[in-house]
């Protein structure tokens, strides 16, 4: 079980990174930015960086890091916001997210020095990178993880299965990825759009899969991310996570006009206080 | 150079290109431990089962999937390995032509794309088997190196110049069984330094691949009638060589570019971008397969088909001088 000292400071870090996806998403005016998708999978993101992952902001391309791949490079707030708590990224850079000339665009670009690993944006190859790193890890006989995260509508992608068949030939035990289930991908719910049973299709696959019924929920994150990461059990792991799009934010969540926009003055107002009453 | 590779000269002349890039990555495998082969469901068309019996433990078949064989490569050579990824030029680099974008190029992946019996060679399976736009299409991604070797040494040595180079690499290779010998003994092939093959001051043959031999041949024809023809092999067309190319524009009256491929966006599209910007540069011919899906055909037929034949060439040269 996840210690109460952890699972505090990995609330605590969540609620700062959505203030943090509030603000650089408001500042990038009219340029807008994927909110919903961030927001989401923030608790996600948050149970890595403040809790399972070994890393060091000090020392970012430290050899035995635990790797962190973000496949559904859209959700790129959700890691600046990470990166910048922890350290790897400072107020100032991430105030010129989307920003002309920045090195914090809309999807990530690789940037090892500010714990950027793999550029992504394309969905599915972030994964598929992610399932070589891990083979790479093993060749070379290290001890660290690679951590991935997936989105839901991302599974729709050819490349996915592809990656997913060949990560379990090769017993990539070593790599936990997580989906951050939020139910909805761009152009409607994934029950819309492609309405399949993922876990199935996971399982089917060979994967190690569990399902989370509440991914926003720090403690059972920190325990199933712990638990992945122990195992090596030869086959890839993958924690299906049933999130919230846009949680935290009343008129985002489960929304499906937040995917991607711009939030003018009154939506921003409203963003901050949601976030200020959740914090009591 | 490796003695081995001189031993084995002629039974790869004899063999073609397969064999010769499977050879070199068993050889290079054996000096450098980060060395992996990939293929896509491809190992005995790729000549890979020695490689897969000998390092069990570095060869990966990802299956049928181009987009992963690509992918994977890259996530394997962002941890320091240095991944050899062998696949049909027709199905790489155009099926995974976005991971090859995003992957390879955008991360600057240490990664090595082979792409066996490019152009036509396929003949008689068709035209989804032809790799007509490879180049084109990997020319276009920023960051990759594009080689077209032309015999079977210079194979071996582009692929010991790819070890040593840093950023993608794609390699498109074209000499099948019968593979011409154009360099017997061991000689400097530097990537982005093209080759002069033979001097001449009339036409200048820029080719690449296995077609430098033909080109080679036309040139012979054109002495014959008293045209003093050079031939250079432009074995690496991006980064293009333009000082080789500088030397041609002012020296011979016609440049005939000669590729297995079409004719935009490859060899000719590359040395007439660059002539684009040249005032003074002499008149350029394009031989290549044409903008066009083939008639069916063996490579022999596919040849004579497009004009890519040595008396061909020498005539085209010939009506344009």
């Amino acid at each position: 079980m996840a210690n109460k000292e952890t699972v505090e400071l990995v609330e605590q870090k969540a609620a700062l990174m959505r203030r943090h996806v509030i603000e650089m998403g408001y500042k990038a005016g009219g340029r807008g930015a994927h909110f919903g998708p961030a927001l989401s999978s923030i608790e996600i993101v948050a149970s890595l960086f403040f809790g399972t992952m070994n890393h060091d902001p000090e020392d970012p391309t430290m050899a035995d890091r635990d790797r962190f791949v973000q496949s559904k490079g859209h959700a790129c707030l959700a890691l600046y916001s990470a990166l910048g708590e922890a350290g790897y990224i400072t107020q100032e850079q991430m105030d010129t997210f989307k920003g002309d000339g920045s090195f914090l665009a809309g999807h990530p670009t690789r940037n090892p020095q500010y714990g950027i690993e793999v550029s992504s944006g394309t969905l599915g190859n972030g994964f598929a990178v992610a399932c070589g790193m891990a083979k790479a890890a093993k060749i070379k006989g290290e001890d660290h993880k690679v951590f991935c995260l997936v989105g839901d509508g991302e599974c729709n992608e050819g490349v996915i299965w592809e990656a997913a068949m060949n990560a379990v030939k090769y017993g990539l035990d070593n790599l936990v990825a997580i989906i951050d289930r939020n139910f909805v991908q761009l152009a409607g719910t994934t029950k819309d759009i492609m309405d399949v049973d993922i876990e199935a299709l996971w399982r089917a696959a060979g994967w190690d899969v569990l399902v989370l019924e509440d991914g926003n929920d720090a403690t059972s994150l920190l325990d199933a991310l712990e638990a992945m990461k122990a195992s090596s059990n030869g086959k890839p792991h993958m924690i299906i996570a049933n999130t919230t799009k846009g949680k935290g934010i009343s008129f985002m969540e489960g929304s499906l006009n937040w995917h991607a926009r711009p939030m003018n003055d009154e939506q921003y107002e409203q963003a901050v206080a949601d976030l200020e009453n959740a914090a009591g | 150079m490796n003695k081995a590779a001189l031993d084995k000269l002629q039974d790869w002349s004899a063999a073609g290109h397969r064999t010769v890039q499977a050879d070199t990555l068993m050889m290079l495998a054996a000096e450098h431990p980060e060395v992996v082969a990939l293929s896509a469901d491809l190992t005995p068309t790729a000549r890979l089962v020695p490689f897969k019996d000998t390092y069990p433990d570095r060869f990966f078949d990802v299956g049928i999937a181009e987009q992963n064989l690509i992918d994977f490569s890259a996530g394997l050579a962002l941890e320091g390995l240095r991944p050899f990824a062998v696949g049909l030029a027709a199905m790489v680099p155009m099926r995974p032509a976005e991971q090859m974008r995003a992957a390879i190029g955008y991360m600057k992946a240490n990664v090595t794309v082979i792409g066996l019996e490019a152009g036509v060679r396929f003949g008689p399976l068709g035209n989804t088997h032809y790799a007509m736009d490879d180049i084109a299409v990997v020319r276009a991604i920023p960051n990759f190196t594009v080689i077209a070797p032309s015999d079977p040494l210079s194979t071996h040595k582009a692929l010991y110049a790819c070890m040593e180079h840093e950023g993608p690499v794609y390699m498109r290779l074209t000499g099948g069984p019968g593979y011409p010998v154009l360099y017997p003994d061991d000689f400097d092939f530097q990537i982005g330094k093209a080759i002069e093959y033979r001097s001449g001051s009339d036409v200048a043959f820029v080719a690449c691949g296995s077609l430098v031999a033909d080109a080679a041949a036309a040139a012979e024809i054109l002495e014959s009638k008293g045209i003093s023809t050079r031939v250079v092999d432009m074995h690496t067309i991006k980064p293009l060589d333009t000082e080789m190319l500088d030397t041609v524009f002012a020296e011979n009256r016609l440049v005939v570019t000669v590729e297995e491929h079409s004719p935009f966006g490859g060899l000719g599209g590359a040395v007439a971008e660059y002539k684009a910007g040249l005032a003074g540069a002499p008149k350029q011919v394009i031989a290549s397969l044409g903008d066009k899906f083939q008639r069916l055909g063996d490579h022999k037929f596919l040849m004579k088909e497009n004009g890519l034949t040595a008396p061909d060439l020498a005539a085209l040269a010939e009506a344009n001088l």
